[in-house]
């Protein structure tokens, strides 16, 4: 966990109100892990809480990582007109367990599902998976076709077979991220997502197969990212105790939490 | 480590700290995780998570909304229970030479006196703080920190058990009136210090569904947009008594402080600031003697009498 000023490289809108912003520091030799993020600081000395921002890539010979966010208020927007050359404040990477990426076998069947802004950690955990030699199946899920973002990429990853479904279904496939799930023939070996509450709640009660490794990563408004404040918890699915989400997750194995 | 600064010592009861300076109760847990960006010994204290007699989960989420200038929440206590501080958490702050302020909440005050009980001999807690004012539970918190006779009395319950100096945290959820009625009774009840302030109780919904952000409806307001408030109560709480007071409310930086201390806070406490960036407070301990050579002051006390007069 570092905290510094990081270079903004690139800032660029890829699909409605969805950006991706590009960064350069010595805070990216420490990203080693899909799941985790950045805990960015706005600029400006109105805005209080920082925001957490899930890492959609890294590359470590060029020493940058990008992230993808959506312009949601005042703070977002901030990010949004930042421009190369900025300087942002970063904490990270933040979270102690992200995607389990060295776990699944070449030949196993593993699936990633992620809808809107939760997909750019998927993007991040499928090229660590590729690299491996594990080739991946994604679904992705989107509102409406003005934002889709990242499907061309998923596409340029060796072997990946990528499903687009749109809730409206003007693109790719009408319904949503579960009705793809369901049309599949078997259950996977493995399977991470990341996307709103609820998606992930139905992912894991339709996706509940013993064969099944399943993983979710969850998101929560935030105070301090680090696991002081106890903003974020949740409750494990034996209720008996707690995860601090921003600190012993975001990422969680099914049934690990109350989702 | 940061060079030992003799003009920003402060001695307060069961407090003595190298600096003005600790994070406050609720914002920092119990240290371990800022330990990890920097050393918990530059602080003056370490004011620990408000801690009730078992363990508590607290509310349920979002319990954070931002805004303008500040923050809203409502965690509801959540903490390990004072046994489990005892056995875990205050050995791991003894590891730094800090002394630690110990926040005690409860539902009763019999839970108030058995927290009291459960840690008061732990060598690191230099004192006690009564969080009679937390606006996020239904029972306990702000019903004793309201009525100045129902303050009095559990002040001077915990007295009767504590071996340790005792602070009495202070609401701004109530009248000018209430404030200093509270404040004196308080005082006569044997209260060692004051702290204040708590959160103001707020509300936000959001405006594309109608519904409050908040799960728990409301919360308390903390950051800079409290900053006048508390100096306000501090200043006409320091017209009424002598008490040692650690002020608290939206500071960010040492000028905060400074105007702190110029109300009349002895010590100050730093909340929402950690998490806007969790340098702030070894930052602002860092800057307070360029602020003492440009206010040309000897000692930080020295603020604190100019306060007085004010």
């Amino acid at each position: 966990m570092k905290n510094e000023q990081m270079m903004v490289v690139e800032n660029k809108t890829i699909a409605a109100k969805t950006h991706e912003l590009t960064l350069s520091g010595p805070l990216v030799d420490a990203i080693d892990q899909p799941g985790t993020f950045l805990h960015v600081a706005v600029p400006g000395d109105d805005l209080v809480l920082r925001r957490p921002i899930s890492i959609a890539a890294v590359d470590q010979d060029v020493g940058t990582c990008t992230i993808v966010y959506k312009e949601m208020g005042v703070g977002t927007g901030r990010l949004a007109r930042s421009r190369a050359g900025d300087q942002l404040e970063m904490l990270g990477p933040l979270g102690e367990q992200g995607f389990p990426v060295e776990k699944p076998q070449v030949g196993e069947d593993v699936l990633l599902i992620g809808g809107g802004v939760g997909v750019p950690p998927l993007y991040y955990a499928a090229c660590e998976l590729v690299k491996r030699g594990v080739t991946v199946s994604v679904i992705l899920g989107f509102q409406t076709a003005a934002a889709i973002f990242y499907e061309r990429e998923f596409h340029e990853l060796p072997g990946c077979d990528v499903r687009v479904m749109t809730d409206d279904g003007s693109n790719g496939h009408p319904g949503t991220v579960v009705d793809a799930l369901n049309e599949r023939p078997s259950p996977p070996d493995w399977l991470f997502s990341c996307g709103p509450r609820g998606m992930l709640r139905a992912i894991e009660t339709h996706a509940a197969h013993p064969k099944t490794n399943g993983y979710v990563s969850l998101e929560e408004r935030m105070g301090c990212g680090i696991g002081a404040c106890f903003a974020c918890v949740c409750e494990t699915g034996d209720g008996s105790s707690y995860r601090k989400i921003c600190r012993e997750g975001p990422v969680f194995a099914f049934k690990e939490v109350v989702l | 480590m940061m060079e030992k600064e003799p003009r920003l010592q402060v001695t307060l009861p069961g407090l003595t700290m190298k600096n003005p300076v600790m994070p406050a109760s609720g914002c920092f847990a119990f240290g371990r995780e800022y330990a990890e960006l920097f050393d918990l010994s530059e602080l003056g204290a370490v004011a620990i998570k408000g801690t009730t007699g078992e363990a508590r989960f607290g509310n349920p989420t979002p319990r954070v909304a931002e805004t303008s200038s500040g923050m809203l929440n409502a965690i509801g206590l959540q903490n390990p229970g004072a046994q489990a501080v005892r056995d875990e958490e205050l050995p791991f702050l003894a590891g730094y030479d800090v002394p630690v302020l110990a926040n005690v909440s409860g539902s009763t005050p019999e839970e108030y006196v058995e927290v009291v009980q459960t840690l008061t001999d732990a060598p690191n807690v230099g004192a006690f703080e009564l969080n009679i004012s937390c606006p996020n539970v239904k029972e306990g918190g702000i019903q004793f920190g309201t009525d100045p006779d129902a303050a009095a009395a559990l002040t001077a319950a915990v007295k009767q058990v504590s071996t340790k100096p005792v602070y009495v945290k202070l609401s701004p959820n109530v009248t000018d009136v209430n404030a200093i009625a509270l404040a004196l009774a308080v005082e006569a009840a044997g209260a060692d210090g004051l702290s204040l302030i708590n959160t103001l109780l707020g509300m936000r919904i959001d405006a594309h569904t109608g519904k409050p952000i908040l799960a728990n409806e409301k919360g308390g307001l903390s950051g800079p947009a409290v900053k006048p408030v508390a100096l306000r109560m501090i200043h006409d709480v320091r017209q009424v008594t002598n008490l040692p007071i650690i002020g608290m409310g939206g500071i960010q930086s040492a000028e905060d402080v400074i105007e702190f201390l110029f109300a009349g806070a002895d010590a100050v406490a730093i909340g929402t600031a950690n998490f806007t960036n969790p340098f702030v407070c070894p930052t602002i301990i860092r800057e307070l003697p360029s602020w003492l050579d440009y206010l040309a002051m000897e000692s930080v006390g020295d603020l604190r009498q100019q306060g007085v007069n004010i």
